[in-house]
């Protein structure tokens, strides 16, 4: 295998938030327009899919700036302003990918999307894209000598700084702890939802129909956002006890998987069809059992993270 | 007590838990706690949720299996627990906020069982939810959330 690191994961994967939000506001809007409700659904299919990309596509930014900021041919200050501008950014693609999901939730339980959801994935979407574009854009002025400005024009973005992040975190004793303890609530949550609606698809609570299940997937969504918002923190306030930690590309990997596994128990309607005692095809619970074992792989890898890796 | 905490700390296996140079010691240890309680806390939330009226096409019928997985969970962090109690006995026999956890990890369980007992134990169908059994639910997710900050905030305070 050629070999291949962080930054370089970073070069390879860095236009997916520009171009997949592009690409799907681009479906959303040509879907209202024709009033093709199967048009719409796929732009907020890719949308959550999008956000769930632009994860590592952060992370191994914030990798890579480790990695070259102490560089003479490179500009500190484009790499400042490029993290400040991106993390903005992937705020927005985050949230559009979460309200993009509850539109679909929606649509799977009560047969249409409220106005609210889909004004505002709209809203956000083009907000995203205000900002993923200049993120991008400043990005290429660190290390592209051929589109390089004046580094004074470089200008921070102002509304959201990685700094002021990492300075609240580590320098407020309480703000650790507390999203340390927000994490594990977040994570019981998490896990029970997700075990219980994969475990019906095993076999389990037989006697529940699929869609009374499916009730209770938005609990597991704010499980899963309060974790990620926590993780966020860790991630910003210490960086370097991640990037270079083994344990935490696979606690990623595995959340990947967990999180395309809330899409798949979202939208797919062979599972949504399991009426009271119906069994689920042999793929349906294939992909529930690689879920479970993929949220397990998430607590593990998470949990071991000080002791197989460098961490604290 | 002091005695018993010291003498246990000192025992080989306590020592083994603490200081064994190997990932299968105290941080896998330490791990299944955490998955327990993730197993546990997990299934007794979906079923207070279910209780507090989210959801109210589930059945209640079959989620009484969620009680298995629930006990599944209690005995993981039983054993996994008593071991790091054992590990660390002198610090934490003696921390108030261990025995804060332990007061709300009972409440837990004896509310959980309460609402078996209150929802399960007629055995009619359908089952209905009597009015005291939110009163339960609510306290059940109250007393997790408590264990769960009480515990993680030991690893902060010494």
């Amino acid at each position: 295998m050629p070999y291949m690191n962080l930054p370089h994961l970073h070069l390879l994967m860095n236009h997916v938030p520009t171009v997949g939000t592009v690409v799907a506001l681009g479906l959303f809007l040509l879907g209202m327009a024709r009033r093709n409700e199967h048009l719409r659904h796929a732009a907020l299919e890719v949308f959550f899919l999008i956000a769930l990309a632009t994860l590592p596509v952060y992370l191994t930014g914030v990798a890579a700036q480790l990695e070259i900021q102490g560089r003479p041919d490179v500009s500190r200050p484009a790499i400042a302003a490029h993290h400040d501008a991106a993390l903005l950014a992937f705020i927005l693609i985050m949230l559009t990918g979460f309200v993009s999901w509850l539109a679909l939730w929606q649509f799977r339980r009560h047969g249409r999307s409220s106005s609210a959801s889909i004004g505002g994935v709209l809203l956000l979407a083009v907000l995203s894209l205000a900002v993923v574009g200049p993120a991008a854009s400043v990005g290429g002025e660190i290390r592209h000598p051929e589109i390089k400005q004046d580094e004074k024009a470089i200008a921070p973005a102002g509304w959201v700084s990685a700094a002021a992040v990492q300075d609240l975190v580590t320098t407020k004793p309480w703000v650790w702890p507390t999203a340390e303890t927000l994490h594990f609530i977040g994570l019981s949550l998490l896990f029970g939802i997700l075990f219980a609606i994969n475990l019906r698809l095993l076999g389990g609570f037989r006697g529940i129909s699929y869609a009374s299940m499916h009730r209770m997937l938005p609990w597991g969504m704010l499980g899963f956002g309060v974790n990620l918002i926590t993780g966020m923190l860790f991630f910003i306030a210490a960086p370097e006890q991640y990037t270079a930690n083994a344990p935490f590309l696979w606690k990623i990997i595995c959340l990947m998987i967990a999180g395309a596994d809330l899409l798949y128990l979202t939208v797919f309607d062979k599972i949504w069809a399991l009426e009271p005692g119906d069994d689920a095809a042999t793929l349906d619970k294939a992909i529930a059992a690689t879920a479970i074992v993929a949220w397990v792989g998430v607590i593990y890898w998470g949990r071991m993270l000080p002791f197989l890796g460098n961490a604290f | 007590m002091m005695n018993l905490f010291t003498w246990l700390e000192g025992s080989a296996f306590s020592t083994w838990v603490r200081e064994a140079p190997t990932i299968w010691a105290f941080s896998t240890i330490l791990t299944l706690h955490t998955f327990g309680m993730g197993v546990l806390v997990g299934a007794s939330g979906l079923l207070d949720l279910r209780l507090l009226g989210i959801g109210r096409t589930m059945p209640l019928g079959p989620l009484e299996s969620l009680y298995r997985i629930m006990w599944a969970g209690f005995w993981l962090n039983l054993v996994t627990g008593s071991m790091l109690f054992a590990a660390d006995a002198t610090s934490r026999g003696t921390q108030w906020l261990f025995f804060v956890k332990m007061l709300f990890v009972i409440t837990g369980i004896v509310t959980m069982v309460l609402i078996r007992r209150q929802v399960y134990g007629a055995r009619t169908e359908p089952i209905t939810v009597p009015a005291s059994v939110r009163g339960l639910a609510a306290l059940s997710l109250v007393a997790w959330v408590a264990a769960i900050t009480a515990g993680r905030l030991l690893a902060y305070v010494n």
